[in-house]
């Protein structure tokens, strides 16, 4: 995607979210939990950009803040150049009709009182697009492109007469009818079965070309951000701690944490000598300070002076390749895993 | 021999017919094994684990076959019989296990409760240190003991269910998806440690998931079940680097590889068929790619791949021979 280097179709700048604990009966007030800190982020028109990081890292935050179901407390969000913060009034409606989410369970983003027909046309309703034969083929052509073909087998159904594959094909297709620019999918195969999630991965990947369309994929699997994704950010505890093309992060990661996540990752079959990194700690370091690095307290290869005290900052180690770690250590392990080694999403 | 099962057949009452979840699957256990049950959601996989532990929902039956636990057909038990084998022979880790602690009682307690419940012989004192030893082996420290569920992430919930399964013993654990929600590395922690203290208590368990990628690393023998019959088995070995129904091999090609050449994934297309009347052929012939006309008339047969690795295709072998003449 190297053509749209110079202008990033939707630009994150050092955005900071964090939400308050409910207070307790007694308790004095709620602490605070950093969400995202100071998370910049450019992607890139025709991307599809992967968004890699375990439960409570703030990857769902991330694209709730994107289509605006969430405000940051600070720094700037740009889709096109525009600022998406700020937006009110038919501007922000103008924006709701460009970008789009997919949910992580289909059992709850759906309304089960909805049949697919209602559940896609919906959107276009709302917007007043087109008359109702148009809004009924503009229907029929998502579903068919979702994979829920032939439509007319789907389009009375509602949601309890469907597989979770089909339900998030439904959600797909919702999320297509109006065109967007920009999709944020979060985690959209999650609860699915290994065929049906690379179904819906082919379903994303056909969708980009088709709508000429950019993704955000949140996902906790590096294999499927490998899969589906041009470049891959990892995230831990609303740090970046790593950004560079799939390829590079795959085969080449540099930050202890993105080395733990590869070693995790469960494989089978024939995967001959594998590349072991070893970089998480057996037993995590208890008193650490609030300053250090955000992973440090699970490094094995942590400086304990330096890691302990500051939070290193994301620097280009290869060309694109952002690293965030003071002494990155450059040397790859050993290992060339067979090829036909699969791994779990 | 552990576990022998023979010919297993269960179905469940429903409103549109009787629906066979699971039909004549047979395989075995040996002691200090693991076996790993995978299958996409509705392939009977969790029916016979509930099966196994009789623990069928009022509008499921078995309808056949045989379940030899150390000589005896735990079908064929009463359910006092019954009671006297769960939990202090076999085991069951559900799906969603962490969900099954008590918000309202403090961890350690309820798990010594479990101990006494089943071992009303041993003292109060007796038990609290039982359950403070199965902390240690499951990895949560001894000062999170007294803590209440909530308190706990969702990995060390895990690892406390774990340590009640433990509890007293068990000869066989049935383990449903017992990972599912686990970020990865939590993941790779618990299944690693779920292998050690199967190596050091001589354990067998049944693992259940959806997912090939969890069981592969944990399991001697894999099973791999579709529409209610199980279609392939055999040591891990041979089920992964020599696959032989057509079914095994389309679900390794739905799952991603990491080496230098990105694969392109091919979901298997389709839909399972209806298990109300299942179709009188081979089941996945309608999304098998090397289906022939024989496929759809009549039942296939298992065939015998080696000793230990058999899968039910007709066809399987056919493709065999000509990778044989090729090389």
């Amino acid at each position: 995607m190297a053509e749209g280097r110079h202008n990033p179709l939707l630009e994150l700048r050092d955005i900071r979210k964090t939400y308050r604990t409910r207070r307790s009966l007694f308790g004095s007030g709620g602490r605070e939990v950093v969400a995202l800190n100071s998370v910049s982020l450019e992607i890139y028109h025709g991307e599809i950009f992967g968004l890699v990081g375990e439960s409570g890292s703030g990857k769902t935050t991330v694209g709730r803040l994107i289509v605006r179901l969430e405000d940051p407390e600070q720094g700037s969000i740009r889709l096109e150049g525009v600022e998406v913060t700020k937006l009110r009034g038919k501007a922000l409606r103008d924006f709701r009709r460009k970008v789009q989410m997919i949910f992580q369970d289909p059992y709850q983003s759906l309304n089960p009182q909805l049949s697919v027909f209602d559940t896609v046309s919906e959107p276009l309703t709302v917007h007043r697009i087109g008359n109702s034969s148009q809004r009924e083929e503009q229907v029929r052509k998502a579903l068919t492109a979702a994979g829920l073909s032939p439509p007319e087998d789907y389009v009375f159904r509602y949601p309890h007469q469907l597989s979770g594959g089909q339900r998030q094909r439904v959600a797909i297709a919702r999320a297509m009818v109006l065109k967007p620019s920009f999709i944020v999918a979060d985690e959209p195969t999650s609860m699915l079965d290994a065929s049906i999630s690379a179904q819906i991965f082919n379903i994303l990947i056909e969708m980009r070309e088709k709508l000429d369309a950019t993704l955000l994929f949140i996902t906790h699997s590096l294999a499927a951000a490998r899969y589906l994704c041009d470049r891959i950010a990892v995230i831990y505890k609303g740090n970046l701690m790593e950004i560079g093309s799939a390829d590079e992060i795959i085969q080449n990661p540099i930050h202890p944490y993105t080395r733990a996540l590869l070693d995790a990752l469960p494989r089978f079959g024939d995967c001959g000598e594998m590349k072991y990194y070893g970089t998480l700690l057996g037993r995590e370091r208890e008193y650490v300070e609030p300053s250090a690095c955000p992973f440090f307290p699970r490094c094995r290869p942590a400086d304990e002076t330096k890691c302990s005290r500051d939070k290193p900052l994301l620097k280009e180690i290869f060309p694109s390749h952002f690293v965030a770690c003071f002494e990155p250590d450059l040397k790859q392990a050993e290992g060339s895993g067979g090829d036909t080694c699969f791994y779990g999403t | 021999m552990l576990l022998e099962v023979e010919n297993l057949s269960v179905g469940y009452q429903t409103k549109k017919g009787f629906l066979k979840a699971v039909e004549e699957v047979s395989f075995t256990l040996e002691k200090g094994k693991s076996l790993g049950l995978v299958g996409e959601s509705g392939c009977g996989k969790t029916t016979i684990g509930m099966a196994l532990m009789g623990l069928l929902p009022p509008n499921g039956a078995v309808t056949g076959g045989r379940v030899m636990f150390e000589g005896h057909d735990l079908l064929k038990m009463s359910e006092r019989e019954l009671r006297g084998i769960r939990w202090r022979k076999i085991a069951m880790i559900f799906q969603a296990a962490m969900n099954a602690l008590n918000p309202v009682h403090r961890v350690d307690d309820q798990i010594a409760e479990a101990i006494l419940t089943h071992n009303p012989q041993i003292s109060k004192e007796e038990a609290v240190k039982q359950v403070e030893e199965l902390f240690e082996l499951v990895g949560i420290p001894k000062t999170r003991m007294r803590d209440y569920p909530h308190q706990y992430s969702g990995g060390m919930k895990q690892r406390a269910i774990i340590a009640m399964a433990l509890a007293c013993r068990p000869k066989l654990i049935i383990a449903d998806e017992p990972t599912t929600a686990l970020d990865v590395i939590v993941q790779h922690q618990i299944l690693q440690e779920t292998k050690n203290l199967q190596k050091e208590f001589n354990i067998s368990i049944i693992f259940i998931s959806h997912d090939i990628s969890i069981v592969a690393d944990v399991c001697h023998h894999i099973g791999i079940m579709y529409a209610g019959q199980l279609v392939e088995y055999g040591r891990r070995e041979e089920v992964f680097n020599n696959p032989m129904h057509y079914y095994t091999k389309a679900l390794l090609s739905s799952y991603p590889t990491l080496s230098r050449e990105k694969k392109q994934l091919l979901p298997i297309p389709g839909d399972a068929p209806n298990l109300v009347e299942p179709p009188p052929g081979c089941r996945f012939c309608d999304r098998c790619s090397a289906s022939g006309a024989t496929c759809k008339t009549g039942p296939p047969e298992w065939v015998e791949i080696t000793p230990t690795h058999r899968a039910l295709c007709d066809r399987c072998l056919e493709d065999c021979g000509e990778r044989k003449h090729k090389s």
